[in-house]
């Protein structure tokens, strides 16, 4: 019997992974499918992971615990779902007060402590110790500090882009385009790597044990596409005629 | 009187001698074998106080004592902890005598006054016993090594760690949000009676000719505000831009979509896109489906959107937000099919991936001050203002720290290097 299933299972990976990769020619009813199954699939599993981790834990079982406090929170997220009813729907304000008050109160000094006083700190740092700096990592530090300015010229807003603060916020774009470049080539790299575990897959459901899933699940796409290319262009173009 | 003095001499002499004489193994007398500890001659006291660690969570105590002028290479101390009333010693850690002086805790200036005379020392209870519970009373002791043997313990010392209100060490942080506000009610003032300049903004210039594009051609706008939730910065900006860009398309009534990831953006979302149509003098274009959750699931909000971009082929997509991984997978779908496309996010690394496929992309601060710059509100200008003083700071910050630090090295000032870098510290 698991032995069936595994087989099963087989067939639906390479079924849906195909499917979805059908959409690099174009879209198709297969995509579709796999579209709104995947649709599906994930509100499910986020509707139980919500129940799970968020609802039982920390909202069920504490009131069956006696801890009422839980009952604060709990209405303030209730009050949101009062969107879907107008009369009451102004209930949901409070819900929402509360939310961006609670983001921008957490936010506010984070962003300060990290994007602001870190980035100072940061560049000045390494020149606190000069005396055991190899060369090299003075002037990789230099580069940092210049590099640091010469960037926030390119986002100053204040003042137009020309003359001295053009060269500077040209030296910064500079900077930019460097770090695009290699977090580019950094980010494909891992995404490849996906791709390969997907192209894995497909070959391990390519055997007898399988039933070779992935050839004749291909072959059938191949066909459809083809069938369904013949159809189409025997039938007569009506948008100009009409 | 001098035959008196020599007497008098030799007797002192020979007092003096007496303890070292007798010290030594009488002639053929077998020596006594006794352990390192037993023939030290001065007995270390170690004088521990225990106390919370200031300006935490309460994860931590501090622990102090005095420096012995007696420890040398060979000495090193030993601490031990317990959250039992008896028994139940787990080791702290230890560490030899010329470490964890009073100086090495990091903490700026103005909040720890560190002295070389003392040890100092931070206990990490969370790396000890897990999750720490507030609270609990600790006992802690301190054993003196000497080379490898403990010569001496200090008394069980009790102390209790607790979360404290104010964090000290983050003054600086107080005070440069408190100058930044005071910056930013300048700026509304002034913006409210001069108006403020901001530069051109290319990318931003190109939604007035993306929106009259969809018109033209009588196809719908898609406007994806990404994967963030509200508490973001990048999918708060988002909602500007929404809000100007709905204002546009209500007027030249065009059609927008807003497919949404979070309930909670999207709920915001219709408030902004409904405030939008009724400024715009439209109210009855306002449609509830504009504004659709699809779902929270990443990929499959990618997939679905992708779906609908090739079906009903806008004229024009914008993204803004909080992007990850599905930033390609949107942006190369509304490419090929032949949309005019405007991206902006803050996260970098998804950056490139709309760069090579949208027309215009808004880097990071680009997306803050988009809103600002569409609606030239002298709230959202003047905040667009103190981001501006904020990079000027860093910006003099960096400049002004590094040709201190570089002079303070050179001319073996450490308190202006100290005072540099505490004043920049993050804590």
């Amino acid at each position: 019997m698991s032995h069936t299933w595994m087989i099963a299972g087989g067939w639906l990976a390479a079924g849906l992974t195909i499917f979805i990769f059908s959409f690099l020619y174009k879209d198709n009813p297969f995509f579709k499918i796999a579209e709104h199954l995947y649709l599906g699939a994930g509100m499910g599993w986020w509707f139980q992971v919500y129940l799970y981790s968020i609802w039982i834990p920390k909202v069920a079982d504490p009131l069956r615990a006696h801890q009422w406090a839980v009952l604060v929170p709990a209405v303030l997220g209730v009050s949101l779902v009062t969107q879907f009813f107008p009369k009451i729907s102004w209930v949901s304000r409070y819900g929402f007060t509360f939310l961006m008050g609670y983001g921008a109160g957490l936010a506010i000094p984070t962003m300060l402590s990290t994007n602001f006083m870190s980035q100072i700190y940061g560049c000045i740092q390494p020149f606190t110790d000069v005396s055991h700096m190899t060369r090299l990592g003075m002037l990789n530090s230099l580069i940092v500090a210049v590099g640091t300015i010469a960037v926030l010229f390119y986002f100053f807003f204040s003042v137009e882009n020309k003359g001295a603060v053009k060269k500077i916020s040209n030296i910064g774009i500079y900077f930019l385009m460097a770090y695009f470049g290699t977090t580019f080539g950094n980010t494909v790299m891992a995404r490849f790597s996906l791709l390969y575990g997907r192209f894995d897959e497909l070959y391990s459901y390519s055997g007898a044990n399988y039933f070779y899933a992935t050839q004749v699940l291909l072959a059938g796409m191949v066909a459809y596409f083809l069938v369904h290319g013949l159809l189409a262009k025997k039938k007569p173009e009506g948008g100009a005629a009409n | 009187m001098k035959n008196n003095r020599i007497v008098c001499g030799l007797f002192t002499l020979f007092l003096a001698a007496a303890p070292v004489l007798a010290a030594k193994p009488a002639g053929h007398a077998k020596p006594v074998s006794r352990p390192a500890a037993k023939a030290s001659p001065a007995p270390r006291t170690v004088g521990l106080v225990a106390e919370d660690m200031p300006y935490d969570v309460g994860g931590a105590l501090l622990l102090r004592w005095p420096v012995n002028p007696a420890d040398d290479s060979g000495t090193s101390y030993r601490v031990y902890i317990s959250s039992q009333e008896k028994g139940g010693w787990l080791q702290g850690t230890e560490f030899p005598a010329s470490a964890n002086k009073g100086t090495d805790i990091d903490l700026p200036f103005w909040a720890w006054d560190g002295s070389a005379s003392e040890h100092a020392l931070r206990l990490d209870l969370n790396g000890l016993f897990g999750d720490a519970s507030p609270g609990t009373v600790y006992r802690v002791k301190v054993s003196v090594l000497q080379n490898g043997a403990e010569v001496a313990e200090s008394e069980v010392k009790t102390a209790r760690a607790y979360g404290n209100w104010f964090r000290l060490d983050r003054l600086n942080n107080l005070v440069m949000l408190i100058i930044i506000v005071i910056v930013f009610f300048l700026a509304v003032s002034h913006a409210k009676r001069k108006g403020l300049f901001i530069r051109r903004i290319a990318g931003l210039d190109a939604i007035d000719e993306a929106i009259g594009r969809a018109t033209e051609m009588g196809k719908p706008i898609y406007y994806v505000p990404g994967i963030g939730d509200m508490t973001l910065v990048s999918t708060i900006a988002s909602t500007f831009i929404l809000g100007e860009v709905s204002k546009k398309v209500a007027q030249y009534d065009s059609f927008i979509k807003v497919p949404h990831y979070d309930p909670i953006v999207m709920t915001v979302c219709k408030e902004v896109v409904k405030q939008s149509y009724l400024e715009a003098g439209r109210p009855d274009s306002y449609r509830e489906d504009i504004n659709q959750f699809i779902s929270q699931d990443q990929f499959s909000y990618a997939a679905s959107i992708d779906g609908m971009i090739t079906r009903e082929k806008p004229a024009a997509c914008f993204f803004m937000g909080y992007f990850m991984a599905e930033s390609l997978l949107l942006s190369e779908v509304g490419a090929a099919s032949g949309a005019i496309q405007i991206a902006g996010t803050d996260i970098e690394y998804q950056l490139p991936f709309f760069f090579t496929s949208c027309d215009y992309t808004l880097i990071g601060e680009e997306l803050y001050a988009a809103g600002a710059y569409l609606s030239k509100e002298p709230m959202l200008l003047s905040a667009l203002k103190v981001q501006d003083f904020g990079k000027l700071v860093v910006m003099l910050g960096v400049s002004i720290g590094l040709v201190l630090v570089l002079l303070g090295q050179w001319q073996h000032w450490h308190s202006l290097v100290n005072f540099v870098t505490d004043i920049f510290k993050a804590n």
